[in-house]
């Protein structure tokens, strides 16, 4: 418990300061709905006439309009996402290897803590700062709507089944970035890699949408739960959200395992 | 130049690692252009859409179906990469000497601070080169069974050019802010706020004519490729903005650098 509260006071600045932009960041690309629906009404007439594999390259394929507020936030849910996915795979990568970074390593396996406890601890840490964004994500887009919605109907069951894979999107991250770090020997530079992760992903899938092929599609988590598919459906498509589960879980208990183990270099 | 050399060599791995990156993702995609080259129903489809709506997804003068128009369509996706690369190695090219606790060996040395941060400069603008130039190598590479012509190779050297241009704004950016910031941990996560903030930006400013003025602070809208496949050049008014972003910050990287109060 003492790993834990110790862990979480850590999380305390980055935790603020990530929910903070991200709910600027909603809030400002909100303000943009109420001209954006009415230029895009038209456009959605026009559209209408238009084959699916173009509406696919234009990555419109959700069959939602923008004008919609589920369009309009399946659109901006992406730039939410990349936020999440940065911070996760940092906490990822920082969580088991910061010790040995910074040379604190010694002081904390003398504890009188076993690695499991260690492990687990700092995991729960890691994940209750997330789960933390991730209500002020939640309160952000509410919020934002309401706000700016001009009318506009919308539907909140399925934005909180949106939210609900917020979860599994950071757990992911979290996970991999875990995985990741106790994979490599040291971990120089924590920024570089949780930025090559996330944003490699996201462009990934941003390609994917213009470009198509069914192997990227796979991969990216971006893919996994898209903002467009949940809010039309929702709920997750079956397939996607099942691998992105069974990565999270072969990732962490690899990582547990190779963590239990690990060689760690003292000074 | 022994610091040239050594940086050069630290840094040997990252870049190996990063230019594979850009390799596979260059070659997936063009494996995926082959369903669209030529193809005549998806040229139809794009002949037939009005001039307004192709303005607002960007995409006049882009036509998924040739190979310039494939290669713009994608190019931002290629300048952020390369943006993303820029700014982490320029930060993290000062900051990690204090990160590893190696400055103050470093320092030690009988060289001044003046000669270590040019040698630094160097052989991280060598770094972005080498990078650049691996981007460029494999879209002229994956691109030549389509004879794509010489229209095209100018087309490809100018986007390398404004590649290299937001490159080293960031590059700039990021060394500028290890130089300046106290705390050497701070200075990756400023430079990366930066770069975020200026491509929500951009993709905000495609969004909406009326914030169309924020255009000049955003490194991501000064080169678009559509403007450069249909002009064949680059603008100057943003060419003159960041020659002057990169020199501001390139000499405030030289005039701070030496007076930084090191973190140990």
């Amino acid at each position: 418990m003492n790993i834990f509260m110790y862990e979480l006071k850590l999380y305390r600045k980055s935790v603020t300061i990530w929910s903070i932009s991200i709910i600027a960041l909603l809030s400002m690309f909100m303000t943009f709905y109420s001209n954006f629906a009415v230029d895009t009404a038209m456009m959605d007439l026009l559209l209408e006439n238009y084959p699916k594999e173009l509406l696919k390259a234009l990555g419109m394929n959700s069959g939602l309009s923008l004008s919609s507020i589920a369009g309009y936030l399946a659109f901006l849910f992406t730039f939410v996402q990349i936020c999440l996915a940065i911070q996760s795979s940092f906490y990822g990568f920082q969580v088991l290897s910061v010790e040995e970074r910074e040379l604190t390593a010694d002081f904390l396996m003398t504890k009188p803590a076993s690695r499991r406890r260690i492990f687990i601890s700092k995991f729960m840490a890691a994940f209750a700062g997330l789960l933390t964004t991730t209500i002020c994500t939640g309160i952000g887009i509410f919020g934002s709507i309401l706000l700016f919605r001009d009318g506009h109907p919308f539907e909140p069951d399925k934005i909180f089944v949106l939210l609900s894979s917020i979860v599994f999107f950071q757990l992911f991250f979290l996970s991999v970035g875990m995985l990741i770090s106790v994979m490599i020997k040291k971990i120089r530079s924590v920024l570089s890699f949780s930025m090559a992760l996330a944003f490699g992903l996201y462009i990934l899938s941003a390609l994917q949408k213009i470009i198509g092929g069914k192997i990227l599609g796979i991969i990216t988590p971006f893919n996994h739960f898209e903002a467009g598919y949940i809010l039309k459906q929702g709920k997750y498509d079956t397939v996607q959200a099942a691998i992105s589960i069974g990565i999270i879980i072969v990732s962490l208990i690899m990582s547990y395992i190779l963590y239990l183990r690990r060689n760690i270099h003292s000074l | 130049m022994n610091i040239i050399k050594r940086e050069l060599r630290a840094h040997m791995k990252s870049l190996f690692i990063w230019c594979g990156c850009i390799i596979a993702i260059v070659m997936v995609m063009m494996s995926e252009f082959s369903a669209y080259y030529n193809n005549p129903e998806m040229g139809k489809i794009l002949d037939t859409m009005p001039k307004a709506l192709m303005d607002a997804f960007s995409m006049s003068g882009a036509n998924l179906t040739t190979v310039s128009g494939f290669v713009s369509m994608t190019s931002v996706y290629f300048y952020i990469t390369l943006a993303i690369y820029a700014v982490l190695l320029g930060s993290s090219i000062i900051s990690k000497e204090e990160r590893d606790k190696t400055v103050e060996f470093f320092l030690t040395l009988p060289i001044s601070r003046q000669k270590i941060i040019i040698g630094k400069w160097i052989s991280a603008v060598i770094n972005c080169i080498i990078i650049n130039a691996v981007t460029g190598l494999t879209l002229y590479a994956t691109t030549a069974k389509y004879e794509p012509g010489i229209e095209f190779n100018k087309f490809l050297l100018l986007m390398l050019l404004a590649m290299f241009i937001i490159q080293m704004i960031f590059l700039s950016i990021g060394m500028f802010l290890a130089a300046v910031t106290k705390r050497y941990r701070k200075s990756g996560t400023y430079s990366v706020s930066i770069l975020l903030a200026a491509y929500f930006l951009s993709v905000l400013i495609g969004m909406s004519k009326k914030i169309d003025f924020l255009k000049y602070i955003t490194p991501f809208k000064y080169f678009e490729a559509n403007y450069i496949f249909q002009e064949g050049s680059l603008e100057g008014v943003f060419l003159l903005i960041s020659l002057g972003i990169i020199a501001a910050t390139t000499a405030g990287i030289f005039i701070f650098y030496p007076k930084r109060d090191l973190h140990i």
